[in-house]
């Protein structure tokens, strides 16, 4: 216990870490995550775009990076990482893979919570004349909003798991702080303090994401 | 000119199955639409009663044939242009399919949006279309806060927000119980009256039809099997299926089953006499078969008021000496049909 005490400002210096790489990488990874979502379920065949070429490239692409383990991810993109931002290590390559790595997941859960959607009404906005861009932005995604809510934070709940890793290539943030001062050292107090910020970052997170969902569903 | 007209339009999807034969939905269907009709279209399910209608307002490119609305050749218009052509036809849904996520009000501003009306103009037209479907004290409700008939007013309110023409309604009562069901068809019949709007409604039941078309169309197969004013078709079916439609909501003569029950509670000979419209009146046969000492009762059948014109089936048991009955027979036989069942 002690020991906790001495290291109380690693604590709270990897609890912001953690929360910097979770922020940054929802940002960055959700709004690609979107985009690809987006074109997926536009471009699929009888969608508002269909694209049969599109669909299959951008299908494709996302089933080969998706089941790839994300340890071994991050050391795969480790080279591009360098190229493009500059460096292969740290919290900032970690969120750069992290944000790869969960736009094609993201893609996935937006793609699914768009197709929830009714086509009927759909249909019923076709019937009134307008385009498909339009009905993208003024009826599907409105209408989906609510689900998209709860798929994010079905995310920003597992980012918080993958941030972990970080240590493996020199970050920081909870995960880290838990291996090097609590499990190497033979502390559990230590490590076990590092679980519990954990699982009360990821109540919190649910917790907003549902009340925000129930707001929007009105439910 | 018609309003709508279609010349030979067949619609057909590809087989599910590779190689297999396409389905053909729609099956060379001409049909005259005027203005100011309420255009019945009735089928069984699968008759392609939908199908038809989501190609007049284009949400399906036909396969052959030609459809003009207003007297503009839909068919082969490209996608930008047929957008302006949705904003003069409105649409009704059986499922209404409202934006969930926007309020009634908003959900009635939308296809003003889209034809880009100003704020102002909106906000006018979407207090007009509160006020004629009864739901201004629901103008910031949800859908999911509404009853069907209530969606089903907001549905329409939605629908005649651009002024359209032309108003197609698919199966717009079905998920409504009777009550609601005709709350919804004197509201369509309104529109019809009030601003003018030619209505094309779909549907599988022929009370719909009775309520509120003055044309109907029965479809079978794809294929329009018989076509023309309400009161013909009710009161003298010439194919067997719409025939069958027909005798859901009217009493006609007996069948042979309906015979047997009747043969065994009243003695005396069984007669269908038809009257239609502008035929002989019912008081007439009435007092031929008194004058002729005969003594009569009504055992099947009744009068039906189609758009305000009588027809209808009366079968009689008929007691008396069988030379009276026939002398009596011909005289009526000369004012009405008559059919002896037994
Ligand atoms: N998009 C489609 N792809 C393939 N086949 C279709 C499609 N839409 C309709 N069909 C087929 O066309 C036929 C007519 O369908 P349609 O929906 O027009 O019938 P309907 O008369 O409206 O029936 P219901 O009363 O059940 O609504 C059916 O056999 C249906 O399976
Ligand atoms: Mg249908």
């Amino acid at each position: 216990m002690d020991r906790l005490f001495e290291l109380a400002p690693e604590f709270w210096v990897a609890a912001a870490e953690t929360l910097y790489m979770v922020a940054l990488t929802l940002l960055i990874g959700g709004f690609f995550g979107l985009l690809l979502g987006i074109v997926l379920y536009t471009t699929r065949p009888g969608s508002l775009l269909s694209n049969k070429p599109v669909f299959t490239i951008v299908n494709v692409v996302i089933n080969f990076f998706r089941p790839i383990p994300f340890i071994i991810f991050i050391a795969a993109v480790q080279p591009f990482a360098r190229y493009v931002i500059g460096t292969g290590i740290g919290n900032d390559a970690l969120i750069f893979a992290l944000s790869i790595a969960s736009s094609f997941a993201i893609s996935r859960i937006v793609e699914q919570n768009l197709l929830t959607v009714s086509p009927g009404v759909i249909e019923a906005a076709r019937s009134m004349g307008a385009g498909p861009i339009r009905i993208l932005r003024t009826v599907v995604l409105p209408e989906a909003l609510g689900p998209l809510v709860l798929g994010y934070t079905f995310v920003l709940v597992a980012l918080v798991d993958m941030t972990a890793v970080a240590g493996a290539i020199g970050g920081g943030g909870l995960g880290a702080f838990a291996l090097t001062y609590g499990y190497r050292q033979f502390e559990p107090a230590i490590t076990w303090a590092a679980v519990i910020l954990i699982v009360v970052f990821v109540q919190l997170a649910q917790f907003f994401g549902n009340w925000l969902a129930r707001k929007i569903m009105r439910r | 000119m018609a309003l709508v007209s279609l010349t030979d339009v067949t619609k057909s999807y590809p087989s599910p199955e590779k190689g297999g034969a396409p389905i053909v939905a729609v099956d060379s269907v001409s049909l005259e639409i005027e203005a100011g009709d309420v255009f019945g279209i009735i089928g069984y399910s699968g008759a392609g009663k939908s199908t038809l209608v989501r190609l007049i307002n284009a949400l399906e490119p036909t396969t052959s044939g030609t459809i003009e609305v207003g007297g503009r050749t839909i068919t082969s218009m490209p996608e930008r242009e047929l957008r302006g052509i949705r904003l003069e036809i409105g649409m009704i849904f059986q499922q209404f399919n409202l934006f969930n996520s926007k309020t009634v009000r908003a959900n009635i501003a939308y296809p003003l949006q889209v034809a880009g009306a100003s704020k102002a103009e909106i906000a006018t037209r979407v207090d007009e279309l509160l006020d004629f479907v009864g739901l201004a004290d629901k103008a910031r409700a949800f859908p999911d806060q509404l009853s069907g008939g209530q969606k089903q007013r907001v549905g329409i309110a939605r629908a005649l927000a651009t002024s359209p023409r032309l108003l197609l309604a698919d199966e717009a009562t079905s998920a409504l119980d009777p009550e609601t069901t005709q709350e919804v068809l004197q509201l369509l019949k309104r529109v019809n009256r009030e601003f003018g709007v030619t209505i094309v409604i779909i549907t599988h039941e022929m009370e719909v039809i009775q309520s509120i078309a003055t044309k109907v169309a029965v479809m079978d197969g794809g294929r329009v099997i018989e076509s023309g004013d309400v009161f013909d078709v009710f009161s003298s079916p010439q194919n067997p299926s719409s025939a069958r439609f027909v005798s859901t909501v009217v009493k006609g003569v007996p069948s042979p089953a309906e015979v047997a029950v009747l043969r065994e509670r009243h003695d005396g000979r069984i007669v269908t006499i038809s009257f239609r419209d502008g035929g002989a009146s019912q008081s007439a046969v009435f007092l031929d078969l008194a004058n002729a000492g005969l003594e009569f009762e009504l055992v099947y059948g009744g009068i039906n008021d189609i758009q305000g014109r009588a027809f209808g089936h009366l079968t009689l048991a008929i007691r008396g000496a069988d030379a009276a009955v026939d002398a009596a027979l011909a005289q009526v036989g000369a004012r009405a049909e008559v059919t002896e069942v037994a």
